[in-house]
């Protein structure tokens, strides 16, 4: 059975609690099929028990879950065939080999795809005969994806795939759920890398304490801050005073760590007090970056918080 | 179906490529049964014991017509030979040195006696042929001298009792020979004995036959303990259990397959301990038998229920190899696994009682014929109910995904 509106999967007031946590606190959402949907939060958000609800790892508290068009308590064995999960901190048997952990998987689903077939999709060919515990950070995540396309499903859940990785390891990652979205896959992503959800997602939703604070494309998300322009340069001698100088030019000025931020709707204008009042004080200019709104920008007007705090 | 045999698959060959598996789980029962059988596997068989003992002759008379003093000092030197070439002969005898007088060599066998290196010392006397030709030939012994042999032993020993045993076993038998070649001896007159045999040499237990099973039991509990929840738990707690959750297979798959696993790492321990016992050390007691067969899985069942009971009050594979350690010990070495079990004081024998080994010890043993008694129904009834109450409790407690 397929989802008949176009949606795979469908969640309304969904909540788990632990306690007095709400860490997941009625959230609603639907992922139109052959898209990627990002849930963007930082740590302790609700991301992941929100995924481990939907991998059937989890039992919500309550909610409604729709998913290939069946109404369902819970995911169960049957929705579960259809599934794909990169879990965020899944591991495997370190002295088993690469082929090994593969067919194991493939055994466990009525339908699979040839090892070989697997190992391609995700560049490990080399690496069949190899243990578990000999292969590096990124190659392991690569398993881990590829033990989740095993069975050529459907709906693909991605929980945060490339936290951990180096930046070449991570671009890998990157080509590979680009490989996905080209296969038309339905992929729920989380992450807490804003240029990942920039860059791979079709629909975004940012959670924070349990809750969606804001949901829509990438570029719905950015224009929520209107025209505004960002001015960046690095500014490690700014003080406090003469930070307060620059925010008489703009809409908003702040500092994170080496880096000034002025927000403007008038870039002209603010540009042009900026230069003087660097040449008044011999104040340079250095790195300086003229650019919109990022999702990092509509997080921090959403919340006060940065992503990654 | 196929998932399971997969996960099977996988946890045996897991097992066998850890290093520290492999020697917990097959290197040490092989490393225990050949160490046991080398220290206890010749005990009781002929010519293992051996006595320190002096034979001292002072009878200076030699020309009479019998050398009464010098047979008897020739048949304990002739006990003092080996039997057979690389026999340990059944008392080591020592001699004075070149030179030494009699009386001296006697007072350091004696002072070697009350320090336990000797185990007996034979004295002859004086006068002794003259005094026993008399007294032979007209049925009492003269007054004037002595007949009697004097041996020293020292009252504390062990050893000193059962050399004076043997001692006069071996006098009485060349009385009667002597009394017999000089035609003195009455038939009927002697206390009628008949022998009668039990076995013949060659068939009593032999302690590697008693020693394997008990080995094969261990293997099979050491596995369980340690190994079972060993796995289970650094699979929950390295969440490569969460893996499985979030594929179509179940948790009753995935228990069949990983018991799968289990019982074939049973088989494959039992195979080699089996090989080694047979070929290393010539055991000849063989389990391929129907009996003999269900104790052995019933073992490796109610082992393997004991690692799930071991893993449910675990938090965390640490804790779990601890509990482990804590029941290892006393359920191993009171389950008469590798010595009998008796003559315990109260509180060890509640243990022997409550412990499955104790049962399933016996049970093998007896079914292969390495112990006498018969298979009574608690034999197999106690491992049951520790099958029954440790699943009963490891369906309620077990956990098989990390907190939250």
């Amino acid at each position: 059975m397929t989802a008949t509106d176009g949606i795979t999967l469908r969640v309304t007031d969904l909540k788990k609690y632990y306690g007095k946590v709400h860490a997941v606190d009625g959230i609603s959402f639907a992922i139109p099929s052959s898209s990627v949907f990002t849930i963007l939060g930082p740590n302790g958000a609700g991301k992941t028990t929100t995924l481990e609800i939907l991998e059937g790892i989890r039992v919500p508290d309550a909610g409604e879950i729709e998913v290939f068009g069946v109404r369902v308590k819970q995911i169960n064995r049957e929705v579960k065939k259809r599934l794909g999960v990169l879990l965020q901190d899944g591991n495997f048997e370190p002295y088993l080999k690469v082929k090994e952990v593969v067919k194991l998987f493939a055994s466990f689903f009525p339908i699979a795809l040839p090892v070989e077939e697997v190992l391609r999709r995700v560049a490990l060919q080399e690496k069949g005969s190899a243990y578990i515990r000999t292969l590096s950070g990124g190659q392991r995540q690569r398993l881990a994806v590829g033990v989740a396309l095993v069975n050529d499903p459907d709906l693909i859940f991605l929980d945060e795939p490339t936290t951990g990785l180096d930046p070449q390891a991570r671009r890998n990652m990157w080509s590979v759920i680009t490989n996905l979205k080209e296969q038309r896959k339905t992929i729920i992503l989380t992450t807490h890398y804003m240029e990942e959800a920039e860059v791979l997602s079709d629909y975004v939703c940012i959670m924070d304490n349990g809750m969606i604070i804001a949901e829509g494309t990438p570029r719905e998300l950015a224009a929520r801050l209107g025209q505004e322009t960002i001015i960046e340069f690095s500014g490690g001698s700014i003080d406090a005073e003469w930070l307060d100088q620059l925010s008489s030019y703009g809409k908003g000025v702040r500092k994170d760590g080496e880096i000034v931020y002025v927000e403007t709707e008038d870039f002209v204008q603010t540009m042009e007090q900026m230069l003087a009042w660097s040449r008044e004080k011999g104040i340079p200019l250095e790195n300086m970056v003229v650019r919109q709104p990022n999702l990092e920008d509509v997080f921090l007007s959403l919340t006060g918080r940065k992503l990654r705090e | 179906m196929k998932g399971i045999l997969r996960v099977a698959e996988a946890h045996l060959r897991t097992a066998l490529r850890e290093k520290i598996t492999l020697f917990w789980f097959l290197i040490f029962p092989l490393f225990l049964l050949a160490i046991l059988t080398l220290i206890f596997g010749n005990m009781g068989t002929e010519g293992e014991i051996s006595f320190a003992i002096a034979v001292v002759n002072l009878e200076t008379d030699t020309a009479g017509p019998v050398d009464f003093a010098g047979i008897i000092e020739g048949v304990f030197e002739q006990a003092g030979k080996p039997s057979e070439e690389g026999k340990e002969p059944l008392f080591a005898i020592s001699s004075p040195a070149s030179g030494e007088a009699l009386e001296d060599f006697l007072a350091s066998e004696k002072k070697a006696t009350r320090f336990g290196d000797r185990a007996a010392v034979i004295v002859i006397p004086e006068g002794f042929n003259q005094c026993l030709l008399h007294r032979m030939m007209e049925d009492g012994p003269s007054s004037s001298a002595n007949c009697s042999l004097a041996i020293y032993v020292n009252e504390g020993s062990a050893a000193s009792g059962m050399a004076t045993s043997i001692i006069d076993q071996i006098l009485a038998g060349v009385e009667r020979d002597l009394l017999t070649r000089m035609g003195r001896f009455q038939e009927q007159k002697a206390i009628p004995t008949e022998t009668l045999w039990v076995g013949s040499s060659g068939t009593e237990v032999r302690y590697v036959d008693f020693l394997l099973p008990g080995i094969v039991l261990m293997g099979f509990f050491v596995n369980g303990l340690f190994g079972v929840p060993g796995s289970i738990l650094f699979a929950r707690d390295k969440r490569v259990l969460r893996r499985y959750w979030v594929t179509p297979l179940t948790v009753t798959h995935y228990l069949a397959g990983f018991s799968v696993g289990h019982l074939m790492l049973c088989l494959v321990q039992f195979a080699l301990l089996l090989l080694l016992g047979r070929f290393a050390f010539g055991a000849t007691v063989t389990f391929f038998q129907p009996m003999s067969i269900l104790f052995l899985l019933l073992a490796a069942i109610t082992f393997l229920a004991f690692g799930f009971f071991v893993a449910s009050v675990a938090k965390t594979a640490n804790t779990g190899m601890a509990i482990a350690n804590i029941l290892n010990m006393p359920m191993m070495f009171l389950g008469g696994l590798f010595f009998p079990v008796t003559g315990l004081p109260l509180v060890l024998k509640a243990i022997v009682f409550l412990n499955p080994l104790t049962y399933l010890a016996k049970g093998l043993r007896v079914s292969v014929g390495t112990e006498a008694g018969t298979l009574s129904v608690s034999i197999i009834a106690v491992p049951l109910v520790w099958i029954a109450v440790c699943v009963a409790v490891a369906s309620w407690r077990l956990s098989w995904d990390v907190e939250r």
